[in-house]
């Protein structure tokens, strides 16, 4: 049974519609540890009142926060399975029919660049990556929706044989150029090597991936242990007004590259928008997150 | 938790800190759109007429979804705060022509909008980003909706709430300021935060 074009259209919009309603239960869970360890009492206040919004919209079934955001989807398509119908355009139409059916309806957030304006639709809207997985016989889809707490202060940067310490430095800059303003505590996802487009989706991915998960490279889960300690030291805290928490995670991906290495950092608002799951070779949906 | 009715006294205002949670009943002004602070602004300069009297308001950087009722009335379906830095440039003017006792939104002002909050006895107040289900269900009464022209979340929209929050005053009327305490603070930490980084590092070679 073939990957339908119904089906990449149905679940490509339910993606996007869950992804407004339900903090993803692994980031419930790191924001009540956060919680725990915190010894500012501002922090700790905003991290009860962020966990409380958090429950309020799950059990309404209603939007965390107002910005939707635009859609944004990573997918990846096995190379085992079989195609019936257009499933590019299956996403486009599965996100013009949800924004005339949600409930409660979106605000229009997708913009054109060039003028301003904004409305529900636009050029390469829904925004997709398009991967392979090799052996699969499965379409891996994770949505992000992505506003300016998970999206405006991502920051990419090239150097010439850089440093571990010069990369860390970099990242850390970025941590403070983002201060108090992208929703904290976040999820940073760092991006090393590459070329400028590769490394600027390996940051991106890198936001995607499960809380707890480390890189199984020891070097990098160094890395990544060392800077979410380092961001956690800043201060900057749970809504940027103070606090322990300013992270929740960072992760780290790396390809190899020519020399000239681009360091990417992205990062997700505290409420940490994903979605994922699987269509199936043989029909089966499977809900990941 | 300190309760706030508004209108508030200048009193009451420049007696919180910053750090203190708040929470308002009253009437509030909110918008989410550049092109809406841009026409407070011309209508500060007098060339746009302004279609509710502002002074001494408390004017908020929320997005809010406002549609009309079957009955013909107005409601919200929902609100929740945006990037108030976005306005930096803007927000000084209208603090100072308007004289207004509240701001808000998320990620604070910058210290040339904290020096007119000051001059006027005004704080600056930081509403929970993701928090669109908690403020909501303080909206009691939608007061007014003008520039319905624009997109939803752009419009200048008037509500009375009761239990707004709680919010926390982040920039305060006597100087306090925690975003511009916090950039300075982990500024000065930052060498001390790559030096033990560097350690780490010689440690774990």
């Amino acid at each position: 049974m073939p990957i339908t074009y119904d089906a990449m259209k149905r679940i490509t919009a339910d993606l996007y519609s869950w992804s407004l309603r339900k903090v993803p239960d692994d980031t419930k869970v790191a924001l009540a540890r956060a919680r725990d360890a915190e010894t500012n009492q501002v922090a700790q206040r905003t991290l009860d009142i962020m966990l409380k919004s958090a429950i309020a919209a799950e059990t309404s079934d209603r939007f965390v926060c107002s910005d939707s955001g635009v859609p944004v989807y990573a997918i990846g398509l096995g190379t085992r399975i079989t195609i019936d119908g257009d499933i590019k355009q299956a996403v486009v139409d599965g996100f013009s029919e949800l924004v005339e059916t949600i409930r409660p309806p979106l605000l229009k957030h997708v913009t054109n660049p060039l003028t301003n304006e904004r409305g529900y639709h636009g050029r390469d809207m829904p925004i997709i990556s398009w991967d392979m997985i090799g052996g699969a016989d499965y379409v891996d889809i994770t949505c992000q929706p992505k506003a300016l707490g998970s999206g405006r202060w991502a920051a990419l940067e090239i150097f010439s044989f850089p440093s571990l310490a010069r990369i860390e430095e970099y990242v850390m800059e970025c941590v403070l150029k983002a201060g108090s303003q992208h929703c904290p505590p976040v999820v940073i996802g760092v991006g090393i090597g590459g070329s400028f487009g590769h490394c600027a989706k390996l940051a991106e991915y890198a936001t995607m991936r499960p809380m707890l998960s480390r890189n199984p490279d020891p070097t990098v889960a160094a890395m990544e242990a060392r800077l979410l300690a380092a961001t956690n030291l800043t201060g900057f805290g749970p809504m940027g007004t103070g606090g322990d928490t300013t992270a929740l995670a960072v992760h780290v991906e790396y390809a190899s590259g020519h020399g000239f290495t681009p360091v990417a950092v992205a990062f997700n608002c505290w409420i940490n928008r994903r979605t994922r799951a699987r269509l199936h070779d043989d029909g089966r949906v499977e809900r990941l997150e | 938790m300190i309760r706030v009715t508004l209108p508030a006294s200048r009193d009451t205002i420049r007696a919180l800190r910053a750090g203190d949670m708040v929470l308002l009943d009253g009437e509030i002004t909110v918008t989410a759109g550049l092109p809406t602070i841009q026409r407070l602004v011309e209508c500060a300069a007098g060339t746009r007429e302004l279609p509710r009297r502002l002074d001494g308001a408390a004017l908020f950087h929320l997005g809010s979804y406002s549609q009309e009722t079957a009955d013909g009335g107005l409601e919200i379906l929902y609100m929740n705060p945006t990037t108030s830095t976005r306005f930096n440039p803007l927000m000084p003017g209208l603090i100072r022509h308007f004289g207004l006792s509240m701001v808000g939104g998320k990620g604070g002002l910058d210290t040339e909008c904290a020096a007119a909050m000051a001059e006027v006895g005004c704080v600056y107040l930081s509403f929970l980003g993701g928090g669109a289900e908690l403020h909501t269900a303080a909206i009691r009464e939608v007061v007014s909706v003008h520039w319905s022209d624009l997109v939803a979340h752009y419009r200048l929209v008037t509500l009375r709430v009761e239990g707004l929050g709680p919010l926390t005053v982040g920039i305060d009327a006597q100087g306090g300021n925690l975003y511009a305490a916090l950039a300075t603070q982990a500024a000065a930490r930052l060498p001390g935060i790559l030096a033990g980084m560097e350690a780490q590092r010689r440690e774990q070679a």
